[in-house]
């Protein structure tokens, strides 16, 4: 039942255009003829490398960055830490639309606009990863932290070579939430960017699909959905495992 | 090796209330000095201090001719044992030994030439290529000193470390742990609550309560001449037994019941005092003509006996030989050896004097 739809949509890739809308999964004339028409139509393979670059990069940094501040609000001592945790926090009731404005303002002043840093970088941060890695790290036992303090670690050292190897469910947890977000957005790239050979994923199939590329075909637009579905299902599978058993050890409910 | 020098220590993680007060120690090179003092006196944040895992809130740390204060803890040239062994569960025992001296960049062949000595020493060579959730308790302990070892320091921090052994291990581990002291001569500080552990084990013992040292000396000189009430209750176990009252005519009048102190040196100098009289459990003696008392509970350990004895409203224990047969309920009659008794003010409870 659950998988259904889904099967449905593979199957619809394959048929002719006149069978689509039949109910049924099987057909005697299944052919390759819609992705055909996709990769003809519209540069997929290269959005297919943006999404990957971007999605990569907004992961890695959303880790990296995202542990470095979850280690200094669970860790360090310092003046205002509690409020600038309130402060982060805070953000996360922002919606997205109310700072959509401002932050393309600031892609355009800083000549981001048609560029992969408008697309990474505001990205970067995520309240949400700060927040599930500072929660993880204070169940890390001090004496850990202290140990490694007296072998001659810095902070950098603590976090990167005490903590990170006790993390990876937490850092798996992000980095899957993040590659997901960062994959299916589609609002975000369509303001920034305009140039087909920089555009991601969903974006293209997006444009191609409303935009009149598909010529009302709906094999061919399921074909692009499909396409567009097949790396996050794979990465998912390959990951599943780890993201399981993560959701259950960082707290998270799925 | 090194000695350690406190100076005028305080420490308030809130600018309100001092977890140390005004704390002065110093502690000899190559000594093994405990802390003791029950939970939350503020033994393992002095020992923090020490390690500059914590900083003082005012009051200096000499580690020699160092004062140590702005030092990081990586350059004090310490190594800490802690409760929980703290031993990273990603890395293998030999990584673990090891890690501490590659950050220090020693050369490899000297980081496997150390960690194979400390490794002999604590018997735990065929456990290098373990991790540590493969380990025992008392595996686990080893590791951690041997994390210690391995870095050659000039002082050991012990921060409670048979706390999570069974009582058999920690035992076995006191011991190793003064053989390693003897073996090495390094200064070591160890905080314990196990005031057993800290009679043992320790060259000096400092016991400490809310903050504050009540006394410093050998286990024997806190043992037997215990500064204040405190100390006396906190050391032997069991504690020292406690009877408030008057002096009277050479006598102390507590509640329901009176003794006959007139054997007692210098007791003239109390008369007319309110008091608190102690008395060690092995200094209660059975005899046939002295104080009479009923037995409320009989704890026979097998080389000798506990017995609870009723005096007025407090409970004396005596420590006699398992040889005697005294039933429960049976009244007997026990001196006290005054030669080794102890005065306390009733108002401060501080030892009024020496016998």
């Amino acid at each position: 039942m659950f998988a259904y739809p889904f099967l449905w949509m593979i199957s619809a890739t394959l048929k002719p255009e006149i069978e689509i809308g039949e109910i049924g999964l099987w057909s005697s004339n299944f052919s390759l003829r819609s992705y055909k028409d996709v990769i003809s139509k519209i540069p997929i393979g290269r959005a297919l490398l943006n999404s990957l670059f971007v999605s990569s990069s907004v992961t890695f940094f959303v880790i990296i960055f995202g542990s470095i501040v979850g280690y200094a609000l669970s860790r360090l001592r310092f003046f205002g830490r509690d409020f600038i945790f309130g402060v982060i926090l805070f953000t996360m009731v922002i919606p997205f639309q109310i700072t959509l404005i401002p932050m393309y303002i600031l892609m355009v002043k800083f000549g981001w606009v048609d560029t992969y840093l408008s697309l990474i970088v505001p990205g970067m941060i995520s309240t949400f990863g700060i927040l599930l890695f500072r929660q993880f790290f204070r169940d890390i036992p001090q004496a850990l932290v202290d140990a490694a303090k007296i072998d001659g670690c810095n902070d950098f050292q603590i976090l990167f070579r005490i903590i990170w190897p006790l993390s990876k469910p937490v850092i798996i947890t992000v980095g899957i939430l993040s590659f997901m977000g960062s994959w299916n957005d589609v609002l975000w790239p369509l303001i920034v960017i305009r140039v087909q050979k920089l555009m991601t994923m969903p974006q293209l199939v997006t444009i191609f699909k409303v935009g009149g590329q598909a010529e009302g075909q709906l094999g061919a637009q399921l074909a692009a959905a499909t396409l567009l579905a097949i790396p996050i299902i794979l990465i998912y599978a390959f990951f599943q495992r780890y993201f399981i058993e993560s959701m259950a050890t960082s707290g998270l409910k799925g | 090796m090194a000695t350690i020098t406190l100076k005028n220590i305080n420490k308030s993680f809130d600018n309100i209330h001092l977890v140390i007060n005004k704390f002065d120690l110093e502690i000899n090179d190559g000594e093994f000095m405990v802390l003791v003092g029950p939970s939350g006196c503020g033994k393992s944040t002095l020992l923090r201090m020490i390690a500059g895992l914590e900083i003082p809130t005012t009051g200096e740390i000499w580690i020699s001719d160092t004062l140590v204060n702005p030092v990081p803890p990586k350059d004090r040239n310490i190594a800490m044992v802690f409760q929980n062994y703290a031993l990273y569960p990603h890395m293998s025992v030999f990584d673990n030994l090891a890690f501490g001296l590659k950050l220090r960049k020693v050369p490899k062949s000297e980081i496997v030439k150390r960690v194979h000595k400390a490794a002999d020493i604590l018997e735990i060579k065929d456990l290098l290529d373990r991790k540590p959730k493969q380990l025992s308790g008392g595996q686990s302990q080893r590791v951690a000193l041997g994390r210690a070892i391995v870095r050659d320091p000039k002082v050991f921090l012990f921060d409670e470390p048979l706390s999570n052994l069974d009582a058999k291990l920690r035992v076995h581990m006191r011991a190793e742990i003064k053989k390693l002291h003897r073996q090495l001569g390094t200064t070591m500080i160890y905080v314990t609550h196990d005031q057993v552990e800290a009679m043992t084990i320790g060259d000096r013992i400092v016991i400490l309560n809310d903050g504050v040292i009540q006394q410093v000396g050998t286990p024997l000189e806190v043992y037997q001449n215990p500064a204040n009430r405190f100390v006396a209750s906190f050391i032997g176990s069991p504690p020292m037994n406690f009877l408030e009252g008057k002096i009277e005519n050479g006598s102390l009048l507590a509640e329901k019941v009176s003794i006959n102190l007139s054997e007692a040196k210098n007791i003239h100098k109390l008369e007319g005092e309110n008091v608190i009289f102690g008395i060690r459990p092995e200094n209660i003696h059975l005899t046939e003509d002295g104080l009479e008392l009923p037995v409320v509970i009989n704890e026979p350990l097998g080389n000798e006996t506990f017995l609870h004895l009723q005096a007025g409203q407090q409970i004396l224990i005596a420590r006699i030989p398992a040889l005697e047969s005294i039933q429960l309920g049976d009244r007997v009659r026990v001196s006290f050896d005054l030669s080794k008794a102890c005065f306390f003010s009733s108002k401060t409870e501080d030892r009024l004097f020496f016998t």
